[in-house]
């Protein structure tokens, strides 16, 4: 019992750690969760495994950070049945890109082959702000196409080398962009 | 308090031991995950890449993806380097905001990365040669190449470059692959 136990604990842990992560190595903003040594050769080693584990390939979280959220402000579990708008504000300056994919990282199939927006594609409210709009349907302004009723992730990388420098040395984010859920099916 | 039963007679000594095989076992399996990276980005586009060679890889698409969790809206280029013969140069024009040349080692390390920067020229051209730990298994001397531009060290005798290239929209995009297909990766004789 006692060697199950072990083996159970030693190897759950490590793919909570590797998987999931936890204070040691990500930092979350409401439901946008980032890996703060992504990509540097000194990361911690849960960084490492996690980045080896998924395939990924960031830059220097000195220089980039990816955000990923799961979940919606409000908590609830992003799906392509419902609908989303993402308002991005408070990025002037730097540049963003915010995609949606499934919760492999993979791309998600529509008719109109638009997979993401970036800061020079997204268009601008009077304001300033750019609200992104997720939905299975077409909608007016930033329309990210969801559907094939499954589980979205949505990964939101910002390029500015101030901010991921504060970032790493435990500074405050800016403000992360609210996701709210507007209807579902 | 009185404690149940099955906790007062559990062996302490079993106990510690437990925890520190588990330990063990997740220090193994982190360490491992790293180590063994068969799954790891390198070892995913180590098919598709021939040796220093700079490829532009089809727009990402569903299906198409080479590497999960990719900026969909932009270009790449990639080269797979290897500096265990000969050095490697790598060159490229970072057009605007968002570009950016990285390297990496097999594990995924970025260990140099050059963003596109308003008050710079655009064209970057460096070598990559072995790191100082490396320079032992090197050929004798000269260790280091004579040709012109900055030296980057690698951390591994191989290793990914990346060139991104994020789209302005569809009617930049010809010139962003215009502008991606300058960029090389090549060894350099010695």
């Amino acid at each position: 019992m006692f060697v199950a136990l072990a083996v159970g604990g030693g190897l759950g842990t490590a793919w909570y750690m590797i998987e999931g992560g936890s204070r040691l190595s990500t930092r979350t903003f409401g439901p946008w969760t980032t890996w703060v040594a992504a990509g540097r050769p000194d990361a911690d080693p849960y960084t490492r495994a996690h980045t080896a584990r998924n395939g990924l390939l960031p830059l220097a979280s000195t220089l980039e950070l990816t955000y990923r959220a799961k979940t919606d402000s409000a908590g609830g579990r992003l799906h392509s049945a419902c609908e989303y708008a993402i308002v991005m504000e408070s990025f002037d300056g730097a540049w963003w890109s915010l995609a949606a994919f499934d919760g492999q990282g993979r791309l998600i199939q529509n008719a109109a082959e638009r997979y993401g927006y970036n800061s020079d594609t997204a268009m601008r409210e009077p304001d300033g702000r750019a609200v992104i709009t997720l939905a299975r349907d077409a909608r007016p302004g930033n329309w990210l196409p969801i559907g094939g009723g499954s589980r979205i992730t949505l990964a939101f990388t910002v390029h500015d080398p101030a901010w991921a420098a504060a970032m790493y040395d435990g500074g405050a984010g800016k403000t992360m962009p609210q996701i709210q859920k507007t209807a579902c099916r | 308090m009185k404690l149940p039963r099955w906790i007062r007679e559990l062996d302490w000594r079993a106990v510690v031991g437990a925890l520190l095989l588990g330990g063990i076992l997740h220090i193994a399996a982190t360490l491992a995950v790293t180590a063994l990276g068969s799954g790891n980005a390198f070892q995913r586009m180590r098919q598709t890449l021939p040796v220093n060679r700079m490829v532009i890889l089809p727009p990402v698409a569903p299906g198409k993806e080479p590497l999960p969790f990719m900026v969909p809206d932009a270009l790449y280029a990639m080269c797979r380097y290897d500096v265990s013969e000969d050095p490697v140069a790598v060159s490229a024009a970072l057009a605007a905001a968002g570009w950016t040349l990285s390297l990496h080692t097999p594990h995924g390390d970025n260990f140099y990365v050059m963003p596109a920067q308003q008050l710079r020229r655009p064209e970057v051209s460096f070598v990559v040669v072995p790191g100082v730990d490396r320079l032992s298994d090197y050929a004798p001397a000269p260790r280091r190449t004579s040709a012109p531009g900055s030296q980057i060290a690698s951390p591994s005798l191989e290793g990914l470059v990346v060139v991104r290239a994020p789209l302005r929209g569809l009617a930049w995009r010809a010139e962003a692959e215009a502008l991606l297909r300058r960029a090389s990766c090549a060894p350099v004789k010695r």
